[in-house]
């Protein structure tokens, strides 16, 4: 706890109005004669004028604060948005790292047959590629066409 | 809290509150700033039913917190800070000798000691209040306000202003 006289030490410099018994008590108590000594400083540099300078308008102040607060809540209710658009990169992020690890032996060589000596000879692994596989590839590529319209779109907006 | 509820509490305390952040920065663009940021908190937390005082010791904590908040994001630009202190006091020079001195001298506090005294002497805030604001126990307000009076008191004596 603080000195118990404080405050009628401070309104004492502040008014300059000292009593004897308050007098005795600075000058028996350290903190109220620190408090004492730096007083009549502290008010004389509160009162020095800040006139010159003219303050924001409150209305300006005021619709500041509701411009940021309609930001702050389109941002809080898009949130949920963005979640699900940072999930959805992330599946199908993943669906094309599954596709190409699982039949990446087969796609190496399905790559290959499109050379001329290829065409000829290995036409026949082709099949090595099922049907099923390229359906998977064109969800795939399907939703990642979307996702990317849907980023584009967004950013526009 | 409506609008113009909220410009009669801003033109009760938005000078006081003024006056504390450009004491504590020493910059006017700096204060203005802090000022807009300390307002938005303000209205953001929407203090529907709180009084005027308690309204005022909150923007004042939370003022305070801001000008932290600056001085650390700050601490690379340092020198700038102090720049911006001298500019201030220069500004002062131009009006009033006596004006630059107090400057000077209060620049030469530490940020939280130019807090402590502000809060203590001009707002006149307790010391449970100082402690809110600051961050700080309301025990360790004593003894940090008692530095900050002897060191205060240690610099005008040096300047020769000391009562």
């Amino acid at each position: 706890m603080s000195c118990s006289y404080e405050g009628n030490v401070l309104r004492a410099a502040k008014e300059d109005r000292w009593s004897e018994s308050l007098r005795s008590h600075v000058a028996e108590c350290a903190d109220c004669a620190a408090a004492a000594a730096a007083a009549p400083w502290m008010n004389r540099f509160a009162r020095m004028s800040d006139r010159q300078h003219v303050l924001p308008d409150p209305s300006v102040v005021w619709l500041k604060a509701q411009l940021m607060q309609g930001t702050a809540d389109v941002a809080r209710i898009s949130r949920p948005l963005t979640i699900a658009q940072l999930m959805a990169y992330f599946v199908v992020a993943s669906g094309w790292a599954a596709v190409l690890t699982w039949k990446w032996s087969a796609l190496q060589t399905w790559v290959r047959t499109f050379t001329p000596t290829g065409l000829v000879n290995t036409a026949a692994r082709a099949e090595s590629l099922s049907l099923s596989f390229f359906a998977i590839v064109f969800v795939l590529a399907t939703t990642t066409v979307m996702l990317a319209m849907h980023t584009i779109l967004a950013e526009d907006a | 809290m409506d609008e113009g509820r909220f410009e009669t509490f801003y033109r009760h305390t938005a000078g006081s509150l003024w006056s504390y952040l450009f004491r504590l920065t020493g910059d006017e663009a700096t204060a203005d700033d802090l000022l807009q940021k300390a307002y938005f908190r303000f209205l953001r937390a929407n203090p529907a039913v709180a009084s005027e005082e308690h309204s005022r010791r909150w923007l004042f904590r939370t003022a305070t917190n801001l000008a932290f908040d600056h001085f650390r994001e700050t601490k690379r630009e340092r020198a700038r800070i102090e720049q911006g202190m001298r500019e201030a006091t220069t500004a002062f020079e131009s009006h009033d000798a006596l004006r630059h001195d107090m400057m000077r001298t209060f620049e030469q506090l530490k940020p939280r000691e130019r807090a402590l005294l502000w809060l203590a002497h001009v707002e006149e805030a307790d010391h449970e209040d100082i402690g809110e604001a600051l961050g700080v126990k309301p025990k360790s307000v004593k003894v940090l306000l008692f530095r900050a009076r002897k060191r205060l008191a240690e610099l005008l004596t040096k300047k020769g202003l000391a009562p």
